[in-house]
């Protein structure tokens, strides 16, 4: 027994010391992490380019055009920037990624955004990219899905994952509960289950899947399409964001950052047709007609028509609060209400960025 | 009996400790944890509480396509171990193949059954059915094989007909087998119908829970699946270990 207690004691001093071991070495190397980076931005006029990691939402395509212009235009060289895009995936999640410092600033959906802020991620948004929403619900004319009301009793897909908020918010308006009056189906990212029925009605952005389907050979009269920005659900989607910790540390990279990624997006807007081929040079995983439609696509929610091209990324504080809003009536489960300040949403670096 | 208690108290004593640990917040001190990343016992039984009806029906539609998969998977592996022993010449080939289908990834087989049935239970059910089939298959042949010395002999000696030594000593044989197969089915199907979630176009069960969860990051109810999951797991494990105490009395592994 005594033998057994001693064991035991020397097991638990051991584990003790193994955490105590990590836990200070863990800190040790956060310190000397922020040391190289508050010197790295000191010494940013030396002609040495600055790393800057930038995790995209999804994979390479016209969405992210505005960056892949900048970067083939040299604009984020001339920022003293070294980008480094990182392609996003299905499992890949912007926000715990630009948390946990594998990438620097992220590319996400406000909505999505705000569910990691309210749960205590101390995330940051910078800039407004998209100023409307792009999804749609789209389904074939046969379905006989007229209207949103028309969803009940049958299969709604979306690809979930907190993609799926603004479908949500179209449900509750129309008071069909996702639960008991349809069903919700997890898409998948090719256009197949629309034609193949296993979906009624799919969820799709006008820059991509519509497309997907339109080059399949259905026409636009074919089918019915839900805006959420006409049902008044639109949530903001595609932001820039930062850790807001970094943030306050690298100021300055910041807002070369933006500076030079809104000068990408805005040459992109301006001409679609080529940034279309700049991103179709970078990943030829679709064709170039898909990454041209795209990007024409794309900057028309970026730059809407009569929206001020020198005002492309700038955060509209009113539609920010609306998607807030939103998120906070159609989306109960969510435990806190999501906070809309400054420390959540600023304009701090774009207007520095902008500044002439 | 004391043996007993001690058996049963340290191990309980070390998981109590574990929580108290992970409770008073020492695991992420240690490893520089925020509670909204690792989230505490307290607030995943608080999450769990408040979204009780949800998780638990998302619960019963994994564990129903887990135990179909499971029964079905058990049944055919079975029977191709049946066919190898009584027609040990072409019958063997089937548990080769069986075999061979247990290499396949659940990885790679949840997506492709996805594509052949149109339901999320028929997707899970094929799935832990594929899974199963070869744990079974291989143990139960094992059991109908490995006989007692000369205890073959010695029926066929009385000229006892293959029927009678089917049923008087390789059925009796092999029950320890197949519950051995069963205990280790249990957790694969638990895990295969979950992983088949991750994939399947339905959005319920388990698996979609978790998966959904942690993308947005909301880890308590993310753990609260999890922890959903670990409790099937378990007792479905105690219920097979229950039957083989009831059935098989007699086998040296019982005593």
């Amino acid at each position: 027994m005594k033998k057994k207690l001693l064991t035991l004691g020397l097991i638990a001093v051991m584990v003790g010391t193994l955490f105590v071991g990590c836990g200070s070495k863990s800190s040790e190397t956060t310190e000397v992490k922020d040391a190289t980076k508050s010197a790295d931005t000191a010494k940013k006029n030396d002609g040495q380019l600055q790393k800057v990691n930038l995790q995209l939402k999804w994979l390479p395509q016209s969405q992210f055009m505005g960056y892949y212009v900048a970067a083939a235009k040299g604009y984020y060289k001339e920022e003293g920037i070294d980008i480094n895009i990182l392609p996003g995936g299905s499992d890949i999640i912007p926000e715990q990624n630009v948390y946990n410092g594998v990438a620097d600033i992220g590319v996400t959906w406000v909505s999505s955004l705000m569910n990691y802020q309210t749960q205590g991620y101390e995330l940051q948004e910078v800039a407004q990219v998209f100023q409307k929403s792009g999804l749609l619900l789209v389904s074939k004319k046969s379905t006989g899905i007229n209207a949103p009301k028309d969803l009940s009793g049958k299969k709604v897909g979306n690809w979930f994952g907190g993609n799926e908020y603004e479908v949500l918010a179209l449900l509750e308006k129309y008071k069909l509960d996702k639960d008991k009056d349809l069903k919700l189906i997890q898409q998948d990212y090719t256009m197949d289950q629309v034609q193949g029925g296993t979906v009624d009605a799919a969820s799709a952005m006008t820059y991509n899947e519509l497309g997907l389907l339109l080059e399949k050979g259905l026409a636009k009269d074919d089918l019915n399409i839900i805006d959420m920005n006409k049902e008044g659900v639109a949530m903001m989607e595609d932001c820039l964001f930062v850790n807001s910790e970094w943030a306050t540390k690298n100021k300055d990279l910041v807002v070369r950052f933006l500076r030079a990624s809104l000068k990408g997006w805005a040459d992109a807007c301006k001409d679609p047709e080529a940034a279309g081929k700049t991103v179709y040079n970078v990943d030829k995983s679709v064709s170039l007609e898909h990454q041209v439609y795209m990007a024409k696509e794309v900057a028309k929610l970026t730059a809407p028509e009569g929206f001020d091209a020198t005002k492309i990324g700038q955060i509209d504080m009113k539609a920010i609060k609306q998607t807030g809003d939103f998120l906070k009536l159609y989306n109960p489960k969510l435990a806190k209400t999501p906070v809309v300040d400054e420390t959540t949403f600023t304009s701090k670096y774009f207007d520095e960025a902008t500044k002439k | 009996m004391t043996e007993k208690i001690k058996n049963v108290l340290w191990p309980l004593g070390f998981g109590i400790l574990a929580i108290v640990i992970w409770q008073e917040g020492f695991i992420h001190k240690a490893l520089g944890f925020k509670p909204f990343q690792l989230p505490i016992p307290s607030q995943i039984v608080t999450t769990l509480r408040d979204n009780f009806a949800k998780a638990m029906s998302d619960t019963m539609i994994t564990v129903s396509g887990a135990l179909v998969g499971l029964a079905l998977g058990c049944l055919i592996g079975f029977i191709v171990a049946v066919i190898a022993t009584q027609f040990p010449k072409w019958g063997y080939t089937g548990l080769s193949v069986i075999t061979a289908f247990n290499a396949i990834p659940i990885v790679a087989l949840s997506p492709i059954m996805n594509r052949w049935f149109s339901s999320g239970f028929g997707q899970k059910v094929g799935v832990v059915t594929v899974v199963c089939m070869a744990a079974m298959a291989i143990n139960a042949y094992r059991g109908l094989n490995d006989l007692k010395p000369f205890a073959k002999d010695l029926l066929e000696s009385y000229a006892a007909p293959e029927k009678v030594i089917f049923f008087k000593l390789r059925l009796p044989n092999c029950l320890p087998s197949i519950l051995t197969a069963l205990k280790i089915n249990v957790a694969s199907a638990i895990m295969a119908a979950m992983i088949s979630e991750y994939f399947a176009a339905s959005t319920s069960g388990i698996g979609f829970g978790i998966k959904d969860n942690l993308r947005k990051g909301m880890m308590a109810m993310g753990w609260s699946y999890i922890f959903m999951a670990a409790l099937v797991g378990i007792i479905l494990y105690l219920l097979i270990l229950l039957i083989e105490r009831r059935t098989i009395k007699w086998h040296a592994s019982q005593r």
